[in-house]
């Protein structure tokens, strides 16, 4: 098994085999500074240039050692193509959804017909192709997509969205469809283009927002049609706060992998899932990854590798300015 | 009188919003006074709807419908508030800091505080480090609370300690932060006067920096 390429790991722990060590992973937005120096790549560039971001997104697995390649940086693809204002951010900040497009009344049934030719969907499609064929053979290709949920909440605002829900649930159904249409196009269009595995976040879709009987209606099915045309690329759910009560729920979904933060126990979280799901995360990226020590790192990747975790990697999206030695220490502790 | 005040305090906790405006107005005709509206009606409503919150028998839905409601009939008492008639009467500026969009913890922390009394001068989301702190002073705020979701934009908040230092507002004006990224620990090293963990917290918190 120590003779597995980095994507055979992947996989294999996806599908939930038994290994001598879960891969050490970064499903969530990857790239910091350091690994931006290391290839003199960087933010905002990156996020339009197809070379600059398949590159980009290499360079932690180069220079940190995580296990795959992960791309684009944002959670904002969906949302610009959708008809939002999208700010690119610096160096050390992630792009960000300036406005939402429509109202109540006007939310369409359809998209324009050339959607899948705007905004950064051909970047993001070109560089999982630049990626695959440059990394592809060793390391696997993670692209990262947005959840309808969250996509809907970008076009409508998250606000509206929530209080749509008991005020005017036609109009969320609406946004939802709309969302799911342009979701289920664009990770079709990822998985042909040589994507190995899909993560979906929707953090909107958190128990900090929704019941686990409003997730069911309103966030699964969508979750469920936007993967229809996965085709073989092993499908994962990323959804940000305590999901503890919400991990029944993901599971249902259908999805090979569930990512979650650290506000759930990782003890708790693989009794709860049992082996129905491959487990991915949990160590905190504020605290111990950004703000805490080495041996912080060190204490909490440990106790998530020992819990049972099928992957390990941070519980969300790195912050650029995560030190490097943490991220080490993180790899460290997982690969010994 | 306390009839009236139950009627809209259930308004709010149900999110009966077309209800809030002529319940109300029905109440002032009837002689209830404006603050006993606010602080013994509306106020009791939102205290529930925050401990449904915590209990998580509500969700974010019921809570932004609830607050709609409250704004609804404030709309109708705020104008008919005789001034010094009670209650906490704190003065707080609040904002989501530059490089960040993420307002719905700011928001439901509004609504928790203007339920509580408060005058809430609210400057939105993505908001200029300079223009909270000059609002605060233009203001003369007991207050400035800020929160933020991500994390490059800590160094916002620490920013707004540094010049609420430099401009000697402090200690007369007090300093409150929350929001995902934040911390106890990160209050502390910056110098901000109080953490809040929840919307819920944030109330109590806000009222005992008032006092100070």
């Amino acid at each position: 098994m120590a003779n597995m390429t980095p994507k055979e790991r992947v996989l294999a722990a996806l599908d939930r085999k038994k290994l001598d060590r879960p891969p050490v992973v970064c499903f969530t937005q990857i790239a910091t500074v350091d690994a931006m120096d290391a290839v003199k790549v960087y933010w905002p560039d990156a996020h339009t240039d197809p070379h600059k971001m398949a590159t980009l997104a290499a360079a932690p697995s180069k220079v940190f050692g995580f296990e795959c390649v992960r791309l684009p940086f944002c959670l904002t693809v969906e949302a610009e193509v959708g008809g939002c204002r999208v700010d690119l951010g610096k160096m050390d900040r992630t792009p960000m959804v300036k406005s939402h497009v429509f109202d109540e009344s006007n939310i369409p049934d359809d998209l324009p017909a050339d959607f899948m030719t705007k905004g950064r969907i051909p970047v993001v499609i070109e560089a999982v192709k630049i990626a695959k064929q440059e990394f592809g053979k060793e390391l696997p290709i993670v692209a990262g997509t947005t959840g309808p949920f969250t996509i809907a909440g970008h076009l409508v605002g998250t606000e509206n969205l929530l209080l749509w829900i008991i005020t005017n649930p036609e109009a969320v159904v609406k946004a939802l469809k709309l969302a799911t249409k342009l979701e289920r196009s664009y990770i079709g269009a990822l998985a042909k283009a040589g994507a190995d595995v899909i993560v979906m976040s929707d953090p909107s879709a958190s128990t900090d927002m929704l019941s686990g009987e409003m997730f069911d209606e309103y966030a699964a099915p969508y979750i469920i049609e936007s993967f229809k045309d996965a085709g073989n690329a092993k499908k994962v759910l990323h959804i940000c706060g305590d999901t503890t009560l919400l991990l029944d729920h993901m599971i249902k979904t259908g999805v090979n992998g569930l990512s979650i933060e650290e506000k759930v126990s990782p003890e708790k979280a693989v009794q709860i899932v049992n082996g129905r799901a491959a487990l991915v995360g949990n160590v905190g990226v504020v605290r111990p990854l950004l703000q805490g020590t080495t041996e912080d790192v060190l204490r909490d990747a440990t106790r998530v590798k020992n819990a049972g975790f099928n992957l390990v990697g941070p519980g969300c999206g790195l912050a650029a300015r995560v030190p490097k030695a943490n991220i080490e220490a993180l790899i460290k502790a997982v690969k010994g | 009188m306390t009839d009236y005040l139950a009627q809209l305090a259930e308004v709010v906790v149900k999110g009966k919003i077309k209800e809030a405006k002529p319940l109300t107005e029905q109440a002032l005709a009837a002689g209830v006074p404006a603050n006993e509206i606010i602080f013994n009606g509306l106020s009791k409503g939102m205290e529930v709807v925050g401990q449904k919150y915590e209990k998580k028998e509500y969700y974010l839905p019921q809570v932004l419908l609830s607050a709609q409601t409250m704004y609804a009939s404030l709309d109708v008492a705020l104008p008919k508030l005789v001034v010094g008639s009670g209650g906490v009467r704190a003065k707080v500026v609040m904002a989501v800091v530059e490089g960040d969009v993420h307002d719905i913890g700011k928001n439901i922390v509004k609504a928790m505080l203007t339920g509580a009394g408060m005058t809430i001068f609210d400057l939105g989301r993505d908001v200029p480090i300079k223009n909270i702190v000059d609002k605060a002073k233009a203001e003369s705020v007991d207050i400035v609370a800020t929160s933020t979701l991500m994390t490059p934009t800590l160094a916002g908040m620490k920013e707004i300690e540094r010049m609420m230092k430099e401009g000697n507002m402090k200690p007369k004006i007090k300093s409150m932060i929350g929001g995902g990224a934040t911390s106890q620990e990160f209050a502390s090293q910056i110098g901000a006067d109080a953490w809040g963990p929840d919307a819920i917290a944030a109330v109590q918190i806000a009222m005992n920096l008032a006092k100070k």
